[in-house]
């Protein structure tokens, strides 16, 4: 009988190895597999329970001398089932470290390659931000000579404004000049006909008088 | 080599002509025709020795004689040379004598008025005052007379002239403090030269400086006179100087003299700003880190 008793010692150890086995791997699972392996471990905790009952009644038939040692392994085997129990229901709404992993991705895992990746979008950043500075400062050298331009514009348009008022003048003073000297030219063309008809006038008195003249001394000569 | 003897010609010259005026003023030589002849010799005399001396350098000898040969020109009644001569000599003199250069500049300049002709009477006294500006430094004479080149100016209708004439009127009246002019004559220029459509680009400046004016003179003046330039000449608002005014108005009345540094900061990094402008400028802010002064 007690070799029955052994046996099923023996059953209970690789049971209950089974279980804490299939305990520490039902948090990693989800889903289908959890749940098969949760009906399993249900199953095996059911055999168990058999087990410890088929060890009590061979425990009671066995005579009282011997009782107190199986008894105590007997009272092991339940405390360690209870215990198994406990954890398997923990089991199934626990949390393991490898599902937190999960969830946060390979950046636990990596953490040197995130931080070159971060040098590197550092300076990615900082050239463009170099290519900012060197684009705004060429568009303000722009707007500069942009306003130089204008100022030299508005000193050009100052002078031509002043020019075309110097250029009117200068026109209006020709035209002038030109009435002017028009005026004297037929105040000398006037001068001109005046002495023409003065000396005209002189040689046809000269030949008035010469005439009188020689008519008083032919007059004269006659007389005699 | 070749310059002494010039100047020993020239030298010559000049007595000769001056034997030639006493003799035909000691004889009867005036009464006959031959006495003009003789003293128009003696004109052009003195031209030639005169421009001897200029080739030699000698600026002073050579408007000594252009002086002498305007005098004798004024006795032959012609008006005409006797302007360019005394001209001439005012040209020479610029470089030696200042003093001389204005006094022969006046002459023909009173020549000039006599016979009508103003716009050329104007640009001498433009250039009486560039001497007064440069030499002498004597800015209220130079201011007096850009003042009277510029009325000469307005009377032959050439406003561009004028207002070239005002506007150094204006720089130097602000200089000395006489703000009610300047603002007076800039406003009076932006608001002639806003329409012309060559000149209205140079519009905004003038009513930037009239506003600097009142901005001294008092703050709220200046305001009101900003709202008005903005009603008249609507470009102004939106150009740079517009928009540092109203900065400038906002620092002062804040009394705060970094706002204000700033904004003219700015400004300069874009645009320097010259003299006058500067000048102006720091005369508002000490006004403003005055009153912080008084406060404290």
């Amino acid at each position: 009988m007690s070799s029955d008793f052994e046996t099923y010692e023996q059953d209970f150890g690789t049971i209950t190895a089974e279980v804490t086995n299939k305990i520490g791997r039902i948090p990693k699972l989800s889903g289908e597999e959890k749940t098969q392996l949760v009906l399993n471990v249900d199953k095996q905790l059911e055999e168990v329970r058999e087990l410890l009952e088929q060890m009590d009644l061979e425990v009671r038939e066995i005579p009282v001398q011997s009782r107190a040692m199986y008894n105590s392994r007997l009272k092991s085997y339940k405390q360690e089932m209870e215990k198994l129990e406990k954890d398997f229901k923990r089991s199934r709404i626990a949390y393991s470290d490898e599902v937190r992993n999960e969830l946060l991705g390979d950046d636990a895992i990596s953490s040197e390659g995130q931080l070159i990746k971060l040098r590197e979008e550092r300076a990615h950043l900082l050239d463009n931000t170099e290519k900012l500075e060197r684009s705004s400062r060429r568009l303000e050298a722009g707007y500069q000579i942009a306003v130089e331009t204008e100022q030299v514009g508005q000193e050009i348009l100052s002078n031509l404004h002043t020019d075309r008022e110097k250029i009117q003048r200068a026109r209006e003073r020709l035209r002038e000049t030109d009435a002017n000297l028009g005026k004297s030219s037929r105040i000398l063309t006037g001068m001109l006909r005046r002495i023409i008809q003065n000396r005209v006038l002189i040689f046809v008195l000269g030949a008035v008088i010469l005439l009188t003249i020689i008519l008083a001394i032919y007059l004269n000569l006659r007389g005699h | 080599m070749d310059n002494s003897g010039k100047e020993k010609e020239a030298i010559q010259l000049m007595a000769d002509a001056d034997k030639k005026v006493k003799s035909s003023g000691s004889f009867l030589g005036g009464m006959f025709g031959g006495g003009h002849h003789k003293v128009e010799e003696a004109c052009e005399m003195y031209c030639r020795a005169a421009n001897m001396f200029k080739m030699v350098k000698n600026w002073s000898a050579s408007g000594n004689a252009f002086c002498k040969a305007a005098r004798l020109h004024m006795q032959l009644q012609n008006k005409h040379d006797c302007a360019t001569s005394f001209i001439d000599a005012g040209n020479a003199y610029k470089k030696a004598d200042p003093n001389e250069a204005i006094k022969c500049l006046n002459a023909a300049i009173d020549i000039y008025t006599d016979m009508g002709r103003f716009t050329i009477a104007a640009k001498h006294h433009i250039s009486i005052a560039e001497i007064y500006e440069a030499e002498l430094v004597d800015i209220e004479k130079a201011v007096a007379h850009y003042e009277q080149a510029a009325d000469y100016y307005k009377g032959e209708e050439s406003n561009s002239s004028a207002n070239k004439c005002l506007l150094k009127v204006g720089a130097y009246c602000a200089q000395l403090e006489q703000y009610q002019k300047a603002i007076e004559i800039y406003e009076q220029v932006g608001a002639n030269t806003m329409d012309n459509p060559l000149l209205k680009y140079s519009a905004k400046e003038y009513f930037f400086k009239a506003a600097l004016c009142h901005f001294i003179v008092d703050e709220l003046n200046a305001k009101i006179a900003v709202e008005k330039y903005e009603e008249m000449f609507p470009a102004f608002s939106d150009s740079r100087e517009c928009k540092l005014l109203k900065k400038l108005l906002e620092a002062h009345e804040e009394q705060n003299s970094d706002a204000f540094t700033e904004a003219v900061k700015e400004f300069d990094s874009i645009s320097r700003l010259d003299q006058w402008h500067t000048t102006l400028l720091l005369r508002i802010k000490k006004t403003i880190q005055g009153e912080e002064g008084d406060l404290k």
